[in-house]
């Protein structure tokens, strides 16, 4: 993008050049070699902007050659020669490209890749991709918990970048802003947003460092002299020595690409910007003494509260083990060690190819440190897959039973953070079972589990949410822990407080009750009479894949 | 289960008239000796069968006897974790134990499997003497739990099989037996008259004038609501290093040997009615180490377990562990305990110049039976001639190991016993000698490897490797 930038505003060089075509070519062919990317990185479309940019800049590249060698009369000639038989060449190209990616459904675009350019993609066409939380546009409070203080330093290093606009700072504006979009859309893409932002805020910085010490330097008065001398020497450095005003300009520059290369130094200033920037514009480096050595303080304090900030964040919020939760209460420290007692229990007390159904968050820590067998993981990429799951979850018992017995599932374990208050549970993840599921199996709808467009689990619950498999695993006998059945997480009491299983039965609860494991029970031996009485049922009711599973049982 | 029991009882009962034939027909052994008095004491309480008997041995042959025989079942022999005997000496107060060797033995007319051990006398018993000798013998995994499955709510019962006489290869003139069960509640016992129960003990007896290998099979059923803990693996690598510390690594693999659990597992009546529910389960074992521990830590393959807690005092540590979750029958669990401890304690130089080690064989973990034990003395690098002084048999092997930059690698001392129980926990010692020297070997290496470094790049410095000048 920023190539084409250059390129369109004039600036080609063969630097440039240097820069980018290694860049795509080395690039591309590392990224193959990632097993998961492997020839997606030249087959999927998102990748078709940098290799158009690359042929472009090759033409590009040549017809400056062709221009250095040739007379401009003789250029001329040969552009439209070139240009001529190179326009049909293209189309033709174009033609075939474009034809190729309309015939892949998304038009090449994988569903992720298309909700980054479109944020409602995801929520219209593919609940699977927004049901991840990563995916999730991020709140404003989660943008200055991660940034704090850069939010307000990155304006300022835009401005700063602005003020004499180079190759290298639009580049880096370009980046900024791509990235700020990005991070929008996604709060995984957080990341790419950092690295822009510490550059930005480092610009800032050393921009406004610049400005008050040389405020400084120039009212000591013995050094006024020396300062000159320093910014004369500087220009003289640079390409062009020109007045008073391209010295500074070119200084800042210099100062500018320093900070850049030690992007991770995240450092601190707020609104002293605006006056830094009036003070550019006015070329005079008249700040008074004592207010630039204040600011300079102040700065510094900055600095070191930000780097505690990013310490305390670190430790915190990007530290903690997800599994282990603790809390502090008046007799100290609680652990909530409840996953690992429940996946130890299951390494040791199933049978080794005993499957587990969970909901997919938790097939990673199932196969790691249980070694089980599960039926979706987090990298399941078969969406009817999870769908599958999603809709025995939200089913009655009995459906939920057979999708389970159909998958030769044994155990079926639920999160859930109603007796101790952990929020990310299954309850909460529910609604989102319940639209990837009935995104492949029409029969779940979403609006039968919500009353008036309210989730909700307490007596006003809508009656197929209060009779859905993931409900019942996880309330099964809560009531009788405090006599009211009180939900701390969803703050209510449950809606259906008493109520027995009939196809699960509880094997194991852990401490917290944070994970409950129940295991399918078997099939009832058909007695005599009534299997008879069971077969005319069946086939009375509506009930066609039980009988279903009923003709298969002999064939095993 | 049943079919087997019945097929069991049947096979004693048919036993009994043809072994007292047996046992008058041809006893080499046995006419010299008889025992006066004899009475059995058998503990119960918890899954480890703990058996007391007090013998009066008398010499009515016609000459001097030096050995003593004790015959059990085969079906008791396969459970036998250890037999001890002492000999009584002296009388009322100044009464002290003489300790004496007890080895398994074959005998060339066993009845029908009997497995002998026989004791052997410090001084032979003469013509006419008495000596009185206590027997302690322990079994485990002889209570069978029946029913085999229990639901959470119902507490476990077990049965015992042994017989109301004492089989042994000698007449016995008068016996007792007395069984302690954990509580009152006993389902059904066997009744060979005259039998009496009082509040938690049984009496079978006095019986009189029973011949050799007389056998009474009977069956008691009781609840027994204690922890079945068993080890059913437990590897403890014991590491010296001469810079002053032994580290010791436990790895466990834990199982509740009792009824197994069946059905559902509810939390909430586990929670809210301790008492009614998960009775003869358990969630927290104790371990008693060395005093003196230190840097313990308590895990399993995925990480730390935090529910433990290390009470040390100078005389004793005692390491309190949780598993992750509570252990109900069939139940296993694996964990790792590891922790060091201050090497003067536990190692000494004897005086040939060899050095030894001497730390507690047995599993440290309290009433918990081990089924495999293997003991992993790990030498420092360079130790020779190692040795092992047990005092009861077991398997020996020697392995080496290698660990950080180890090059001849170290010499392992592995020692195999199986079915373990808390009284094996008497000290062991293996002797090697050692040179200090040793000692400075690593340092020493590392610190060569790092000159070389620098001298190499000294002499690159020095050197010039350019072709043209």
């Amino acid at each position: 993008m920023h190539v084409l930038l250059c390129i369109v505003t004039g600036r080609y060089s063969s630097r440039l050049y240097i820069a980018y075509a290694p860049l795509v070519v080395l690039g591309t062919l590392l990224a193959s070699l990632v097993p998961v990317v492997g020839f997606n990185a030249v087959l999927t479309s998102e990748h078709f902007g940098s290799f158009l940019v690359f042929i472009i800049i090759h033409v590009v590249a040549l017809v400056y050659y062709i221009k250095g060698i040739l007379s401009p009369k003789m250029f001329k000639v040969a552009v439209t020669l070139v240009v001529s038989i190179g326009l049909v060449v293209c189309c033709a190209v174009i033609a075939v490209l474009v034809a190729l990616v309309a015939s892949s459904p998304t038009k090449g675009w994988s569903g992720r890749s298309l909700s980054l350019l479109d944020p409602t993609y995801a929520s219209k066409y593919i609940p699977i991709i927004a049901s991840v939380s990563e995916h999730q546009p991020p709140t404003w409070p989660s943008y200055f918990m991660d940034i704090n203080v850069l939010a307000f330093l990155v304006p300022a290093g835009i401005i700063a970048c602005f003020s004499p606009l180079s190759d290298a700072s639009s580049f880096v504006v370009l980046y900024i802003v791509t990235s700020v979009y990005f991070s929008g859309v996604m709060v995984r893409l957080m990341l790419v947003f950092a690295p822009a932002a510490c550059i930005m805020s480092g610009i800032a910085l050393s921009a406004s460092f610049d400005v008050f010490t040389r405020s400084i330097k120039f009212q000591l008065p013995g050094v006024k002299g020396n300062s000159q001398v320093d910014a004369g020497e500087t220009s003289s450095e640079g390409v062009v020595a020109q007045n008073e005003v391209a010295k500074t300009d070119k200084n800042e520059e210099a100062l500018k690409e320093r900070p850049s290369k030690k992007n991770r130094k995240k450092e601190k200033e707020h609104v002293e910007k605006p006056s830094v920037k009036a003070q550019m514009k006015k070329r005079l480096l008249v700040l008074p003494f004592e207010a630039s050595i204040i600011a300079i303080l102040l700065l510094i304090l900055l600095g070191a509260f930000y780097v505690v900030h990013s310490v305390w964040a670190a430790a915190e919020a990007y530290s903690a083990p997800s599994i282990v939760l603790t809390s502090y209460s008046h007799d100290g420290l609680h652990v909530f060690d409840d996953f690992r007692e429940a996946y130890s229990w299951l390494s040791h007390n199933t049978e080794v190819d005993d499957k587990v159904a969970s909901w997919w968050d938790y097939g990673y820590q199932t196969t790691a440190m249980a070694n089980r067998t599960v039926i979706v993981d987090n990298n399941t990429w078969n969406n009817t897959h999870i769908a599958t799951v999603g809709t025995a979850m939200s089913s009655p018992e009995k459906a939920a039973w057979e999708i389970f017995d159909s998958l030769d599932v044994k155990y079926v374990l639920v999160v859930f953070g109603g007796l101790v208050g952990y929020p990310s549970d299954d309850i909460n993840k529910f609604l989102w079972m319940v639209r990837i599921g009935g995104g492949v199996f029409p029969h779940i709808k979403e609006p039968d589990y919500l009353r008036d467009g309210q989730y909700r689990i307490d007596s006003q619950a809508t009656p197929t949410m209060l009779n859905c498999l993931m409900y019942k695993l996880s309330y099964y006998r809560f009531v009788e822990t405090d006599g009211k059945a009180f939900d701390r997480v969803r703050r209510t009491e449950i809606g259906k407080k008493h109520f027995k299983l009939t196809h699960f039965e509880e094997v194991f609860t852990t401490h917290h009750w944070m994970v409950r494991i129940y295991k399918l029970k078997p099939q009832k031996n058909r007695i005599r009479g009534k299997a008879k009485k069971s077969r005319s049922k069946a086939s009375s009711t509506t009930s066609t894949k039980r009988s279903e599973t009923q003709r298969k049982n002999p064939w095993h | 289960m049943e079919a087997q029991l019945s097929v069991r009882a049947i096979l004693l009962l048919s036993l009994l008239p043809l072994l007292s034939l047996l046992a008058r027909s041809s006893s080499s052994v046995s006419q010299d000796i008889q025992i006066v008095n004899a009475e059995r004491r058998i503990d119960l309480t918890s899954h480890i069968v703990k058996v007391f008997l007090t013998l009066k041995v008398e010499n009515i042959g016609s000459s001097p006897v030096s050995d003593i025989y004790l015959a059990f079942p085969p079906t008791q022999v396969d459970h036998l974790a250890l037999v001890k005997a002492a000999a009584t000496v002296g009388k009322r107060k100044k009464k002290s134990y003489l300790p004496l060797e007890v080895n398994p033995t074959e005998l060339p007319d066993a009845p029908n499997g009997t497995k002998y051990f026989s004791i052997s006398l410090v001084n032979p018993l003469s013509v006419g003497e008495t000596l009185t000798i206590e027997v302690l013998y322990i079994l485990t995994h002889s209570l069978e739990p029946f029913p085999v499955e229990i639901s959470q709510s119902e507490s476990q019962l077990v049965y015992y099989h042994d017989s109301a006489i004492i089989l042994s290869p000698y007449d016995i003139k008068k016996q007792t037996t007395f069984l302690k069960t954990p509580s009152t509640k006993l389902e059904s016992f066997t009744k060979v008259e005259p039998t009496n129960r009082a509040g938690t003990e049984l009496k079978y007896g006095p019986y009189e004038n029973q011949s050799p290998h007389s056998f009474s099979p009977i069956i008691v059923h009781f609840e027994n609501n204690n922890p079945f803990a068993v080890v059913e693996e437990l590897v403890r690598e014991v590491e010296i290093s001469h810079w002053g510390n032994l580290q010791i690594t436990e790895h466990y693999k834990l199982m509740h040997a009792g009824a197994r659990h069946k059905g559902v597992f509810s939390r909430v009546e586990y929670q809210s009615k301790p008492s009614f529910s998960g009775v003869s389960s358990f969630k927290n074992l104790l371990a008693r180490l060395p005093p003196g521990v230190h840097s313990a830590y308590y895990r399993d393959e995925i990480g730390n377990i935090s529910s433990s807690h290390l009470r040390t005092d100078p005389w004793k540590s005692e390491l309190e562990i949780e598993p992750r979750y509570p252990l109900f029958g069939g139940w296993k669990s694996t964990f790792i305990i590891g922790y060091g401890l201050p090497l003067q304690d536990f190692l000494f130089e004897s005086p040939d110049g060899r050095r030894y080690l001497n730390f507690s064989f047995g599993c440290p973990l309290v009433e918990t039976v081990a089924d495999k034990l293997t003991i992993k003395v790990v030498l420092p690098e360079g130790s020779k001639d190692p040795s092992a002084v047990v005092p009861f048999p077991v398997e020996q092997h020697l392995e080496t190991k290698y660990s950080y930059l180890d090059i001849v690698g170290r010499t392992v001392v592995v020692l195999e016993k199986r079915n373990v129980v808390p009284e094996h926990n008497s000290p062991f010692q293996v002797y090697y000698t050692f040179n200090q020297v040793f000692m400075l070997a690593e340092p020493l290496m590392l610190a060569s490897v790092f000159f070389f470094l620098f001298v190499t790049y000294v002499a690159y410095l020095h050197i010039d490797l350019s072709i043209r000048k």
